[in-house]
C-alpha cells in the first residue's frame, strides 16, 4: 500500500511522483507516503483447511468442517520509524482492527515533518465490521494527508481525518443490512511546533486510545478520553470500581457507522499538546490497553528500545495475558533517535 | 464465483435471516429463508406447460341441486383462463378416471376452437358413480409422462370422502405422483374431509380449500388457473450444505403457508441435500432452517449452511448461515424477531389442527386449551384470517382469557378453519 502522491495538493492535476513542482500550477509538491495494516489476505486461493486438512476454502469457509479461514496471525509494517501492527489475537478468528499512518514531506527525499496516524477497532456485534475499520482507517489517513500537503492548521487535519473517517466507515455497508458495519476511530497528527519541538493533536471516537510516553523522567500520560458507558458513569460521580461502571467498560457510546449518530465535527473534537521532549506516541485498540490501561503501564515497554521493538512487546505481552481480541499498536517516534 | 453474473441471468433473491451468535456449548441454529423470483425471471424461456382439470362426477354431486351445474360453470371458468398453447385436458373423476375432452384421454393444444369444444363437451357431463381419487392422480401422472419437463398443474374437485379404494391405494399413488405434477385441492360442501385433501395438495405442492357455497366455484377456479398461468419455473429446488457432523432439523416452509418440507430431503452428495419447492412465477416464500452443528469455542466461526436455490444444477441464488461462537449472552440470547415470529406460526397451525381433532374426538379439555392458545398466537402475531375463523369455532372472553368451546359450529365454519390453518401471517423483514 505505499505509493507517492499523484495529484497536485493544490489544483488537483496530475503529476509523476518524480517531478518537484506541478506542471499545472507551479506549486512546490509534497512527499506523500502511507501504509496500512493489515494488507489483504488470498482468498479461494486452493489452501487446504487449517482445522480438518480435509476441505479448501470457498468464501472464507472450509467446504468440509465449514470453519472460517482464520484471518493471519499478525500483520506488521514500517513506514521510516513509525511502526505498525495488527494481531488477531488468541479468541477471535477474525482481525476486526485496522490501522493507518503516513507522512508528508515538504519535498520527495526529504524527512518527514508531519506525521498522521489511525487505529479502528470494528464493533464486533456489527456485521463485516473490518469493512468499516479498514475504510476508516484509510480514507481518514489520506484526508490527513491531503489537509497537511496543503499546510492547514492542525485542527482543520484532524477534523479533514474525523469527516472523511466516519463517511467512509458510513459507506462500508450496504443501506440493506440488518447491523451495520461500525468500529471505533483513534486519531493521532505529529506537525512541528511554532515554537520549537512537536505539537501532537489527537482525536477519538470510541475506546481505541492516544498515549504519549516521553522519554524519562518526563511523565507519561493518555491523551484520549474513552466514549464508554463506564466513563459517562464515572463523569457523573459514580465511582470507578462500581458495578455498573464495570459492566459499562466496553458499552460504547459512540462509533464510526451507517447506525451512528450524526455529528458535527470541528476543532472541539481535537485536543492537542506541545512537547520538546523525545518519545513515543502510541496507538491503540482496546486489545492492547485491556491489559495495560495505564499510560505508565505502557511506557514499562517503551523505553530504551526502538520503536518496532517496542510494538512487539507490547503486542506479545497482550497475547500472553489472553489475547481476549485483536490487538493494534502503532508507533509514532518524537525527535529522532536519542 | 459467477454468482454475479447468474444472478443477472435469472434473479432469484436468497436473503438469510439469523442470529449467528452461539453461546458456548450451543450448536443450534434457526434461519427464516426468504427466497423471492423477479418479475422476469424465466420471461422468455420456452416453457411446455400441462393443465388438467378433474371434476368429480360421483352421483352425490346431483344434491344439492345446483352444486354441478355450479361445478361444470367452473370447469368452464377455468378453461376460459387457459394460454394459447397450454396443452390441457379434462377428466371426471368418479370410480376411476374418465376422460371427458379431449375424448382419448391425451392433452391437446389450447386455441378458441378446442377451449370451445371443451365446454360443450363439459356441458353434457351427468354424474354418476363413486369416488376414487387415487385413480385421478394416477391418470394425470400418466399423461405427465409424456410431457416431460413440462410444468403440469392439475385441479382437483371433489365433494365426498375417498370412498371407492382403500386408504392404501391412495396414499401409494399420492406417493407415485409427487414431483410428477402440482395440484391444488378444492372440496366443495361439507361432505368431504379436510385431512385427506390436505394430503394430496401438501405432497404436491399445492393448495387446499374449502369452497362451501357452490355459487362461489366459478371465481376460485378461475383465479386457480390464472395464479398456474403465472408460474414461469417448472421446478425449483433448495440446496443445503451442511458442514461434517452438522445435521438438518427441519426444513419448512412458513409462508404464504406452513409446510414441513424435511422429509422431502433428496441427497445430492458432497454433504448436500435437496429440498423441491416446486413451480414458481414472480412471488416470494419464506423457510425456516433449522441445522445442529457441533458446538466450537468462543471467538469460533464457521459456516452451518450454505443455502443455493437450484434449478438442476444451475444455481440461481444463495445464502449463508453463519454461526460465532462468543461468551456474550447478550449477543447469543437474541432472538431473530423472524425465526420468533414463524415459529409462533408453525406452533398456530398445529394447535388448530390439534384442537379440532381433540374437539371432533370429544376431548373438550384438550380442544378448549389448544384452540385458545391458538387464538392467542393468532391475535399476538396479526393472522387476522385465523384468528376470524378461530373465533367461529370457540369464544375467547376479551376481559378475562376464558375460553368456551361453542356448542353450535356450522360444519363449514371448521373445515374453513382446518383448511386455512397452514396460512401465515407475514413478517417484515429486519429493517
Amino acid at each position: 500500500m505505499r505509493s507517492s502522491v499523484s495529484t497536485c495538493t493544490q489544483c488537483g492535476a496530475n503529476v509523476a511522483s518524480a517531478e518537484r513542482f506541478c506542471e499545472n500550477c507551479g506549486v512546490a509538491l509534497s512527499a506523500v507516503r502511507r501504509v496500512a495494516v493489515p494488507r489483504p489476505a488470498p482468498r479461494d486461493d486452493g489452501a487446504q483447511c487449517v482445522d480438518c486438512g480435509r476441505g479448501t476454502y470457498v468464501d472464507d469457509y472450509c467446504t468440509v468442517c465449514g470453519d472460517r479461514r482464520p484471518d493471519p496471525d499478525r500483520d506488521e509494517d514500517l513506514l521510516d520509524a513509525i511502526v505498525l501492527i495488527t494481531d488477531r489475537g488468541i479468541e477471535h478468528t477474525r482481525n476486526e482492527d485496522a490501522g493507518a499512518a503516513g507522512t508528508v514531506a515538504r519535498e520527495e527525499g526529504e524527512r518527514p515533518h508531519a506525521v498522521a496516524a489511525v487505529v479502528c477497532d470494528g464493533v464486533s456485534t456489527s456485521s463485516e465490521a473490518q469493512n468499516a475499520s479498514r475504510s476508516a482507517s484509510v480514507a481518514a489517513v489520506e484526508a490527513m494527508l491531503q489537509a497537511l500537503a496543503a499546510s492547514r492548521d492542525v485542527s482543520s487535519v484532524m477534523v479533514a481525518g474525523l469527516t472523511e473517517g466516519a463517511k467512509a466507515a458510513a459507506e462500508s455497508t450496504s443501506p440493506e443490512g440488518s447491523s451495520p458495519a461500525s468500529c471505533t476511530y483513534t486519531a493521532a497528527v505529529v506537525v512541528p511546533a511554532a515554537e520549537g519541538g512537536a505539537q501532537i493533536a489527537v482525536a477519538n471516537v470510541g475506546d481505541s486510545r492516544v498515549y504519549w510516553i516521553p522519554e524519562p523522567p518526563a511523565q507519561p500520560i493518555r491523551l484520549t478520553v474513552d466514549d464508554t458507558v463506564a466513563r459517562q458513569l464515572i463523569s457523573a460521580g459514580i465511582p470507578a470500581d462500581s458495578p455498573a461502571v464495570l459492566r459499562g467498560e466496553h458499552t460504547l457510546t459512540r462509533w464510526f457507522g451507517r447506525d451512528a449518530d450524526k455529528e458535527t465535527w470541528d476543532a472541539s473534537n481535537v485536543s492537542t499538546m506541545t512537547t520538546a521532549d523525545r518519545g513515543v506516541v502510541v496507538l491503540c485498540s482496546d486489545g492492547l490497553h485491556n491489559y495495560l490501561p495505564e499510560a505508565a503501564d505502557i511506557a514499562k515497554f517503551c523505553n530504551g528500545i526502538t520503536p518496532q521493538e517496542a510494538a512487539r512487546a507490547l503486542v506479545d505481552h497482550a497475547l500472553r495475558a489472553g489475547g481476549h481480541d485483536n490487538i493494534t499498536v502503532i508507533i509514532v517516534p518524537i525527535g529522532g533517535p536519542p | 464465483m459467477s454468482s454475479v453474473s447468474q444472478q443477472q441471468l435469472c434473479p432469484v433473491a436468497v436473503d438469510v435471516d439469523h442470529n449467528p451468535y452461539l453461546a458456548e456449548g450451543a450448536g443450534t441454529l434457526d434461519a427464516i429463508v426468504s427466497v423471492a423470483v423477479a418479475g422476469d425471471a424465466a420471461a422468455g424461456r420456452p416453457l411446455e406447460r400441462l393443465e388438467a382439470i378433474i371434476i368429480d362426477c360421483s352421483t352425490s354431486m346431483l344434491s344439492p341441486a345446483q352444486k354441478f351445474d355450479e361445478a361444470k360453470r367452473a370447469t368452464k371458468a377455468a378453461v376460459k383462463e387457459i394460454v394459447d398453447g397450454t396443452a390441457f385436458t379434462i377428466v371426471a373423476g368418479t370410480g376411476k378416471a374418465v376422460p371427458v375432452y379431449p375424448p382419448d384421454g391425451r392433452a391437446i393444444v389450447a386455441t378458441d376452437a378446442t377451449r370451445a369444444a371443451a365446454a360443450r363437451a363439459v356441458d353434457t357431463l351427468k354424474p354418476n358413480g363413486g369416488t376414487a381419487m387415487g385413480t385421478w392422480l394416477a391418470h394425470v401422472r400418466r399423461l405427465a409422462a409424456h410431457h416431460p419437463g413440462a410444468l403440469t398443474h392439475a385441479i382437483l374437485l371433489t365433494d365426498g370422502k375417498d370412498e371407492h379404494e382403500s386408504a392404501e391405494e391412495l396414499g401409494r399413488e399420492i406417493g407415485l405422483s409427487e414431483g410428477e405434477f402440482t395440484c391444488d385441492c378444492r372440496g366443495v360442501g361439507t361432505d368431504w374431509e379436510v385431512e385427506e385433501l390436505r394430503a394430496i395438495s401438501s405432497a404436491l405442492l399445492g393448495s387446499v380449500d374449502i369452497v362451501a357455497e357452490p355459487s362461489d366455484l366459478a371465481s376460485d377456479f378461475a383465479a386457480m388457473m390464472r395464479a398456474s398461468m403465472s408460474k414461469s419455473i417448472p421446478d425449483l429446488a433448495l440446496r443445503l450444505w451442511i458442514p461434517a457432523g452438522a445435521r438438518v432439523v427441519f426444513v419448512k416452509q412458513v409462508a404464504p403457508t406452513v409446510e414441513d418440507l424435511t422429509h422431502r430431503r433428496v441427497e445430492a452428495g458432497n454433504q448436500t441435500a435437496d429440498y423441491p419447492l416446486g413451480s414458481w412465477g414472480a412471488e416470494e416464500r419464506d423457510y425456516h432452517v433449522q441445522v445442529e452443528v457441533e458446538p466450537a469455542a468462543a471467538g469460533r466461526e464457521k459456516l452451518a449452511a450454505r443455502l443455493s436455490v437450484v434449478a438442476g444444477d444451475e444455481v440461481l441464488g444463495q445464502g449463508l448461515v453463519k454461526a460465532m461462537w462468543t461468551t456474550d449472552t447478550a449477543l447469543s440470547a437474541q432472538i431473530s424477531r423472524r425465526v420468533a415470529h414463524y415459529t409462533g406460526q408453525a406452533e398456530l397451525a398445529q394447535a388448530v389442527q390439534d384442537g379440532l381433532t381433540a374437539r371432533k374426538n370429544g376431548d373438550v379439555a384438550t380442544a378448549t386449551a389448544k384452540l385458545q392458545r391458538a387464538m392467542e398466537l393468532a391475535v399476538e402475531s396479526g393472522n387476522d384470517g385465523t384468528a376470524k375463523l378461530l373465533r367461529s369455532v370457540v369464544d375467547v372472553d376479551a376481559g378475562t382469557g376464558t375460553a368456551r368451546l361453542r356448542s353450535a359450529v356450522a360444519a363449514a365454519d371448521e373445515m374453513a378453519l382446518d383448511a386455512r390453518s397452514t396460512r401465515t401471517a407475514r413478517v417484515r423483514k429486519e429493517p
